[in-house]
């Protein structure tokens, strides 16, 4: 065999070039296996978006704010129940305590700067929907959709994360069936203790709200618009 | 020869021999070896990466690989701008401008106090004593007061409105130097204030209580004064006003 016409000057695959084939094989199988994997693991919003903490201008803190203290998010993200944004506070809401509380601390200075020049502290967004998406606070914090069930537990934040993939896949998990995901207008939308306890009939809360069919929620105009 | 091994060889016996050229193919070359432990074992570093990526938040944003018109050239709600010195996008009304429907002329709904002529000829503020007329006293009107109280008032002034809400809690205990006891509501000072009075308190704040104006629509801010009226009226109530299956007895006649 090969050894035989070593003689001659063409170029020869050495022997273990035999292993190329099935390594090739292995290699394609493998990788038409782990690419899609990997990418879909690596590019899943869950990877990419969850977790997002950016450093704020201010260290505040919701953990102490809306945890400890138990301000309610409306005291500050006021327009929820009426807008699709929710206002992040101007300095004023900062400032009607931090006049006389801690007036001197050091990490507040960007909010004291912002109150005498009148520009805004510059928060960086955490959830940031792409521009063609159609969002709206109002709609659902009107219907019972606790905030705490698109932004987990804030409360106990000391620097706000995204919790939640914000993936189109993950609204219409929702919007196929909204039920479970309701709560009682007797129950505050900004309380993020409450659990749905053994009365709990999410089938009545929507006709209760008046949800409309899985055919609208489901529809593209319902969010592209 | 006394041993000839020669003799003893059985004549069956092969006298050739002939290499074998198995089909057994070599060892694989280290190189080859390597490189396909390293690509397997590699394969395995972006999902340990991916893995860790899902527990530990990042301050990175995320990275679209298309863009799609996810960000779109214009301005959304609160998006800051670099064209306007202060940086907002949206930008505030010009000085001197008063947008459509706020006028704010109504004195009474808007303001809760008119300018009149003291005694003395100089124009003093004079608080309404009632509600205006826009604002129906109802218990719906009263349970909705309820709610805004609880979300903008009571984190200092407490949900008894006795001025112990948690924020005066921590800034007493905390001994900080500029805090002002919160005020009382049920107490005699504020029950003698018009209504007039503690709308405009709400509205453009009182003393060391900043104002609530900016925070809190006119159709709420009168809401809340509703409540703060039964919460002064409900702690300061005569016995005879509570119906007898709910009064508390001991408490009756400790008094
Ligand atoms: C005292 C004022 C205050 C209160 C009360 C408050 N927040 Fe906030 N919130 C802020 C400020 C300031 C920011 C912007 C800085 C940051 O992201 O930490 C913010 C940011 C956020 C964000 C992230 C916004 C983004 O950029 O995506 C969410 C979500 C949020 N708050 C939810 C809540 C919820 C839910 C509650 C009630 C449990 C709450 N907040 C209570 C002041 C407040
Ligand atoms: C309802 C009252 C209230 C409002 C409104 C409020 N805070 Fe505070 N804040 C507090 C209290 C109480 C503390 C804790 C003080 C202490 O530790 O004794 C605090 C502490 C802080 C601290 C830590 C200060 C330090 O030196 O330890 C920061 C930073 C802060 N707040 C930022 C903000 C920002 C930014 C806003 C506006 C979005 C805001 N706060 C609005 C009540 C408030
Ligand atoms: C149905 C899910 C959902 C609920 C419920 C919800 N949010 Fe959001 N929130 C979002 C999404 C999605 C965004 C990002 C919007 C965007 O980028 O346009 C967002 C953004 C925000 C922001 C940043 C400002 C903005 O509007 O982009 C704040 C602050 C906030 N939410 C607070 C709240 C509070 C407080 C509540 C409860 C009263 C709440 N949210 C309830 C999904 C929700
Ligand atoms: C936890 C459940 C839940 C999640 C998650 C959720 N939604 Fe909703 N959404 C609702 C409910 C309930 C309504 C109210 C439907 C109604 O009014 O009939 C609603 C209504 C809406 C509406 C208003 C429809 C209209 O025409 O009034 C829009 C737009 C919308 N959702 C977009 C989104 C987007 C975009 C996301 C993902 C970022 C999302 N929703 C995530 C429950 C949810
Ligand atoms: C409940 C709300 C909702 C509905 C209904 C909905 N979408 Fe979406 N869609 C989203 C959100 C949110 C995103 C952004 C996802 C992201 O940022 O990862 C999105 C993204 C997309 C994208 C861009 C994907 C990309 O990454 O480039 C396309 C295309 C799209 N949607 C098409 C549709 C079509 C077609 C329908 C109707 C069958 C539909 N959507 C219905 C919420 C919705
Ligand atoms: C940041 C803490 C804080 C919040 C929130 C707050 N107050 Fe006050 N309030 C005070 C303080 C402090 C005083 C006492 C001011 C002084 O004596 O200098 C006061 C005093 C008052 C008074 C008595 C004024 C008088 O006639 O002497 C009224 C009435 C009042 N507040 C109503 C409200 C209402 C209604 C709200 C909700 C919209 C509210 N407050 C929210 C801190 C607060």
């Amino acid at each position: 065999m090969s050894e035989r016409i070593t003689s001659s000057k063409r170029l020869m695959f050495p022997r273990w070039a035999n292993y190329l084939l099935p390594a090739i094989v292995l290699g394609a199988v493998g990788g038409a296996f782990y690419l899609p994997v990997a990418f879909g693991i690596g590019a899943s919003p869950k990877t990419m978006a969850v977790g997002y903490a950016p450093t704020q201008p201010v260290p505040y803190s919701h953990a102490l704010h809306a945890g400890k203290l138990g301000i309610d998010c409306r005291y500050c993200h006021n327009t929820v129940e009426k807008a699709a944004f929710a206002a992040l506070p101007a300095t004023q809401t900062c400032m009607n305590c931090h006049t006389n509380l801690k007036p001197d601390s050091v990490r507040l200075q960007p909010v004291r700067d912002s109150w005498t020049t009148g520009k805004p502290v510059q928060w960086v967004k955490v959830h940031d929907l792409p521009d063609y998406v159609f969002f709206n606070h109002s709609a659902h914090v009107n219907h019972g959709v606790g905030c705490v069930e698109c932004h987990g537990r804030i409360d106990r934040m000391e620097v706000v994360s995204q919790q939640k993939p914000l993936s189109m896949g993950w609204c219409l998990e929702c919007h196929r069936n909204p039920g479970p995901h309701l709560r009682p207008r007797d129950v505050k939308v900004t309380d993020m203790n409450w659990t749905p306890g053994a009365d709990f009939d999410g089938e009545a809360l929507k006709k209760d709200y008046g949800i409309r069919d899985t055919a609208y929620m489901q529809s593209c105009y319902t969010c592209h618009r | 020869m006394a041993h000839d091994t020669h003799d003893k060889t059985p004549a069956n016996l092969p006298k050739a021999t002939y290499e074998v050229h198995a089909p057994r193919l070599p060892r694989i070359p280290f190189l080859a070896v390597s490189v396909g432990l390293i690509t397997v074992v590699g394969s395995w570093i972006p999902l340990v990466l991916f893995a860790r990526a899902r527990q530990i938040p990042s301050s990175e944003p995320r990275v679209s690989f298309v863009q799609d018109m996810g960000t779109q050239p214009r301005y959304n709600a609160q998006q800051s701008s670099e064209v306007f010195e202060d940086g907002r996008a949206a930008r505030l009304p010009i000085p001197g401008t008063v947008a459509r429907g706020h006028l704010d002329e109504d004195d009474h709904y808007h303001h809760g106090f008119e300018r009149v002529k003291g005694p003395d000829g100089k124009m003093v503020n004079k608080f309404f004593d009632t509600f205006p007329e826009q604002v129906k006293v109802t218990p719906a009107l009263v349970k909705r007061g309820q709610d805004r109280f609880n979300i903008y008032c009571s984190v200092c002034h407490g949900l008894d409105g006795q001025g112990h809400g948690q924020v005066n809690e921590m800034a007493v205990e905390d001994k900080e130097a500029k805090w002002v006891q919160v005020a009382s509501l049920p107490s005699d000072a504020v029950r003698v204030r018009p209504v007039g009075h503690i709308y405009n308190t709400i509205n453009v704040g009182i003393r060391n209580m900043s104002g609530y104006g900016a925070q809190v629509p006119v159709a709420d801010r009168w809401a809340i004064v509703a409540y703060v009226r039964s919460l002064q009226y409900g702690q300061n109530a005569p016995e005879d006003a509570v119906p007898a299956e709910n009064r508390n007895t001991s408490q009756a006649a400790a008094k």
